[in-house]
């Protein structure tokens, strides 16, 4: 268990969220007091396209969702006003325009540059040293109010109809909170994502209610639990892989059931809820213990980004290599965001394997992270055919990254990693050269029977259209045209949009296109529309941005470039020919 | 301007946005009265995780649906029984986990890619199994809700007199809680577990600015959701915008416009009380 | 000639949820014919009283019985002024009570309630938005919705509140008439003049303090332990008024 917390991300990760404990759970017991859970969810939702904006335009994320925070609250005030119920519906409908809104800002203005899922569940690896900054000044902004408005907050809360001094003043309270639950949400925005911050600032606060009802306990309680819950599903989610964000939702939420149940079993309920938590506590720390740490049995430890390269590692390399491989099969590249796992094997890594072009620059951040002192080898630098990459948007890159589909390409690639890792052990220098040898004539071979098959349509016939601008490379290769594609860009995100659809469906037409060919890693519901309009047929997956599951025909970069070439041709031939290659 | 009616795929996604509207004006005009619109917001997102689990098994969404929302209810239900914690409180905590649940599956690497169609809806690509859910939704409300009507009106504008009356208010608040989560349920895939609250709050709190009865409401809410789903894939269609969030800013617009007739048909008395639009 | 009372509660001991018990000890019965002035500091019970009998509170202890339909007249709190309902659609609710449940009132229901609001003297303005009509029309209009009802019993919290002088005498009016027709009318009220007039008292405050005859328990020591002491001498009168609890009402 340790040994996680001496990773630098997983330190700073506990300092934030160690720091956000402080705001979080002082304004946690305001916002249960005050029946303002839905707000403050709402508050961080609305952050959402401030976050997109900034991310689009370019400035700090904490001022464009900070920002964004303001304008909810203000918004929300203005509409509101003169009314006690009937807030909901109002804050519902903001809260849908700012989504909506962040949305088509990230689809249709910046061309789906952000990265939708981390800004709404967060990432607790990528925090810096301006988040710490923003959460340390949220922290101390709370501390300071609890501390002198605290009272009038009490006595406000508990009797709205209690005059304070003045009318203005009880507005100023109010809005002194919630300008405050505006701050801090938004300085945890990174932690948790737009989408769970009542994880942060409501439940802990709820489960502490449960436990004691006086304020100044209460309000201790609240900021311990959100530490120790912070603490728990940061540690959890280093240890079993998964999304910090999440996994703290759930931490508390399980807590919060114990801590019910407990009380509502036992007579004694305080302690009987401790205890359970402590036995909860104590198991978890004695699974920790049992932590497996990493091995050393000589072999070279690479990691390698993409499912292509690392199976390429894998070829070259053969048993003298141990291939930690980044991202799964079917897994998007352009949106992946990091795991802890990935960080730990960046740290014990001796080599690091890129694809490059912008594709997966999130290694770049991993590798840093990790303290790692290897260096990151750009495989698609080096490589002899390069087409430009899309010129606007966030995959602006210089080069279309896709550079595998040509076996040229791989050709490069193969003896670049043969290179390196020669270099990195000298003594299977041999070895690894005839891994390689073997490997490339195979894909020479492949190559051939692919340029055969494929030279065998006439070319009139060979129009390729697809969701995902992943094969330009393939088809420059092998003489293909590619016509247009379902979301323009190089990226995933994008929500279609019916003109997109309605200018794809107008092309095949005129083309007189027979299939098209949804990328087998996206929901394929838009595409299956247009076959269904235009009479071609959306049968044929193509693999573009990574290999299939290992259980099929495209688990390896030969079987999946053959997979490609096969289906391609039945597509084009309307299903009458194949390509029937054994790579 | 007859170019999309022309295209059978905007074709497919007009009908099965005009069968969500109404099916979500209907039910969004008693949502409003009732004010549950919190309610429906935490229903959506807490069929989040219900969603990731059907998609990553390949099941139809609405079969993950379902159960988690039948768990949903009933965490809420448990939860608010816990002495000291209100049922909005109940319901903000068994829904942050929820969602954080369907997060986690959702984000988990075995998970298909694509978890937006999830959050912002797929209103483009509706398969003939969601067109079906539709019409079965729209014509269970046609059948229900006229029956619901009176005791609903009555139970929503005095819930004591409602049992001095020998009507048990919490069979028929229940009644409308089942049909609005149903509905959710159907929605889901046209907008997405976080825009499909529009649909049921946007029309009917416009509506209510325009209108002082229940009657009429309804049908200007029908009216103002139809005509807002249709102005929201108009403009997908020519303006190159996301499908799902067209609609939903399509129906906030619609709201807003609706705004400054509320100050024309409320007296000042009346609309500082107010509690609904 | 003693004919069965229409509510006859013995002992009854009322509350929220799980919370201390909100009024004990109540005792009383209510007569054909017969209006009954309910007493109390506001927070007193009153309310919980008429939610008793209205059957939506169960009692926790004590007994209870209801030998007719109770309409409910409350006080029509600002949440309720924006319903999209007219007066006419109001009073025809009084239908549902014998409707089956799939049934509306139908244009015979709208015609009994406009008969309704042609009683309480309110016919001109059916089509009017309830939320628009005066409160004291407010009170009349839910007076109808009970005799729509076909209740027995009338059960009405404070309804001259906030009414001019005028509106309040046209109510009490009503009353007087309802009640020789054979209604029993529980008010809860502040006016102790008016309950003067009354043929029953009762007064609470978190218990029973007395009920009966207005002028035989109406004294000093029944009034002191119902209101906590706030009487005050109306100069040049010699009668007694109670000075009714700071409500912030806005």
């Amino acid at each position: 268990m340790l040994e996680t917390l001496e990773l630098p991300f997983v330190q700073r990760g506990l300092f934030e969220l160690l720091i956000l404990a402080v705001p979080a759970g002082l304004l946690g017991t305001w916002i249960v007091l005050r029946g303002l859970a839905f707000f403050s969810h709402a508050v961080g939702t609305a952050a959402f396209p401030g976050l997109v904006l900034a991310d689009g335009l370019g400035f700090a994320a904490p001022l464009g969702a900070f920002a964004a925070a303001i304008a909810f609250t203000l918004g929300n005030a203005a509409l509101g006003r003169g009314r006690d119920q009937g807030r909901d519906s109002i804050v519902a409908l903001v809260l849908v325009a700012c989504l909506a809104g962040g949305v088509l800002l990230a689809s249709d203005v910046f061309g789906s540059g952000a990265n939708v899922e981390t800004l709404l569940f967060g990432s607790l690896l990528l925090i810096d040293g301006s988040d710490l900054v923003l959460a340390a000044v949220a922290a101390a902004a709370t501390l300071a109010a609890n501390v002198v408005v605290g009272r009038r907050w009490l006595a406000h809360g508990f009797d709205p109809g209690a005059r304070p001094a003045s009318r203005g003043e009880a507005r100023l309270l109010d809005a002194l909170l919630l300008g405050l639950i505006a701050l801090a949400t938004t300085a945890a925005l990174t932690a948790v994502g737009a989408l769970l911050v009542a994880s942060l600032f409501v439940v802990p606060a709820a489960t502490a209610r449960l436990l004691t009802g006086r304020m100044r306990s209460w309000q201790l309680a609240s900021v311990a639990l959100v530490a120790v819950e912070g603490t728990l599903g940061l540690w959890l989610s280093v240890e079993t892989d998964a999304p910090p964000g999440a996994t703290i939702a759930c931490v508390a939420g399980g807590l919060f059931a114990l801590v019910a149940l407990g009380r509502a079993l036992a007579r004694a309920p305080r302690r009987q809820a401790s205890l359970a938590a402590a036995a909860l506590a104590l198991a978890l720390l004695a699974a920790g213990c049992g932590a497996a740490g990493s091995d050393d049995d000589g072999r070279l430890e690479v990691v390698a980004t993409t499912t292509q390269v690392g199976d390429w590692v894998r070829e070259v390399g053969g048993g003298a290599v141990a291939v930690d491989q980044v991202l799964e099969p079917n897994t998007d590249p352009h949106e992946y965001e990091p795991r802890p796992s990935d960080v730990e094997a960046a740290a014990g890594a001796d080599l690091v394997f890129a694809s490059g072009d912008d594709l997966d620059s999130w290694i770049e951040e991993i590798v840093s992270d990790s303290g790692s002192d290897a260096t990151v080898v750009d495989l698609g630098a080096g490589v002899p055919e390069r087409l430009p990459g899309e010129d606007s948007g966030e995959e602006a890159s210089r080069f279309d990254p896709h550079w595998w589909h040509d076996p040229r390409n791989a050709e490069a690639a193969v003896r670049e990693i043969e290179r390196r890792l020669a270099a990195a052990d000298p003594a299977r220098r041999a070895e690894f050269q005839r891994n390689a040898d073997a490997y490339l004539g195979r894909l020479r071979r492949l190559d051939a029977g692919i340029a055969a098959c494929i030279g065998a349509v006439p070319a009139s016939e060979r129009k390729l259209v697809t969701d995902h601008d992943a094969f330009g490379y393939f088809a420059n290769r092998y003489g293909i045209e590619v016509v247009g594609a379902v979301i323009p860009s190089q990226t995933t995100q994008a929500q279609a949009s019916a003109k997109d659809v309605s200018e794809l469906i107008g092309l095949i037409e005129r083309e007189g296109v027979k299939a098209v060919f949804p990328e087998s890693s996206l929901s394929a519901n838009v595409a299956e529309a247009i076959s269904r309009q235009t009479g071609a047929s959306a049968d044929y997956e193509l693999y573009g941005d990574t290999l299939g599951p290992a259980d099929s025909d495209g688990a390896t970069y030969l079987t999946m470039e053959a997979a490609n070439a096969e289906a391609i041709v039945r597509g084009f031939t309307g299903g009458r020919r194949g390509c029937r290659l054994s790579p | 301007m007859l170019e999309p009616l022309q295209e059978p795929f905007m074709q497919r996604a007009i009908a099965e946005m005009t069968m969500l509207a109404l099916a979500g004006a209907a039910v969004g005009c008693w949502v409003v009265l009732f004010e549950l619109s919190y309610a429906t917001e935490s229903l959506a997102h807490s069929l989040f995780p219900g969603l990731v689990v059907a998609a990553i098994a390949g099941l139809p969404l609405l079969l993950g649906a379902t159960p988690a929302v039948v768990l949903a209810a009933l965490a809420i239900a448990l939860a608010s029984r816990v002495q000291g914690v209100s049922r909005d409180l109940a319901v903000a905590v068994v829904v942050t986990t929820m969602f954080g649940l369907g997060a986690l599956l959702a984000l988990s690497p075995d998970s298909p890619p694509g978890i937006e169609s999830l959050l912002f809806g797929d209103i483009l690509g509706p398969t003939d199994g969601d067109l079906i859910a539709s019409a079965a939704l729209l014509a269970l409300l046609v059948v229900t809700l006229p029956l619901l009507h009176a005791r609903l009106l009555a139970t929503g504008f005095d819930r004591g007199a409602a049992s001095a009356l020998g009507l048990s208010p919490g069979r028929w608040e229940a009644a409308l809680t089942v049909l609005l989560a149903l509905a959710i349920v159907v929605a889901v895939q046209g907008l997405g577990n976080l825009l499909v609250v529009a649909v049921f709050v946007g029309p009917a709190a416009a509506a209510r600015n325009l209108t002082s009865r229940m009657g009429p409401m309804i049908a200007v809410a029908a009216a103002i959701a139809v005509l807002a789903g249709l102005a929201g894939l108009y403009l997908s269609y020519y303006a190159g915008t996301a499908g799902g969030a067209s609609v939903a800013l399509a129906i906030v617009a619609a709201y807003l416009l609706s705004l400054p007739a509320r100050h024309l048909r409320l007296p000042r008395a009346a609309r500082a009380g107010a509690t609904i639009g | 000639m003693p004919a069965q009372p229409l509510i006859e509660a013995s002992g009854l001991a009322l509350g929220y949820g799980t919370g201390p018990a909100a009024v004990t000890d109540v005792s009383f019965r209510l007569e054909v014919g017969q209006r009954l002035a309910l007493l109390g500091p506001n927070g007193g019970g009153k309310t919980t009283v008429l939610r008793a009998l209205l059957g939506e509170l169960r009692p926790r202890a004590g007994t209870l019985r209801v030998a007719a339909s109770c309409g409910s007249v409350p006080q029509t709190d600002r949440s309720r002024l924006d319903y999209p309902v007219s007066a006419l659609e109001v009073a025809a609710m009084g239908t549902l009570s014998r409707l089956p449940w799939w049934r509306g009132p139908g244009r015979e229901g709208r015609e009994q309630a406009l008969r309704a609001l042609e009683r309480v003297g309110l016919e001109r303005l059916a089509g009017d938005t309830f939320g628009e009509l005066s409160g004291g029309q407010r009170q009349r209009v839910l007076i109808a919705r009970a005799l729509v009802q076909d209740a027995r019993v009338l059960l009405m919290d404070e309804p001259f509140s906030g009414l001019d002088h005028p509106a309040s005498e046209r109510l009490e009016a009503l009353i007087e008439t309802l009640a020789a027709e054979g209604h029993a009318i529980v008010v809860a009220t502040h006016d102790l003049e008016q309950a003067r007039r009354w043929d029953s008292v009762l007064c609470v405050n978190g218990r029973q303090i007395a009920v009966g005859p207005p002028l035989e328990v109406l004294d000093r020591e029944v009034l002191e332990a119902t209101y906590g002491g706030a009487i005050v001498e109306i100069p040049g009168t010699g009668s007694r008024a109670i000075l009714p609890p700071h409500h912030h009402d806005h």
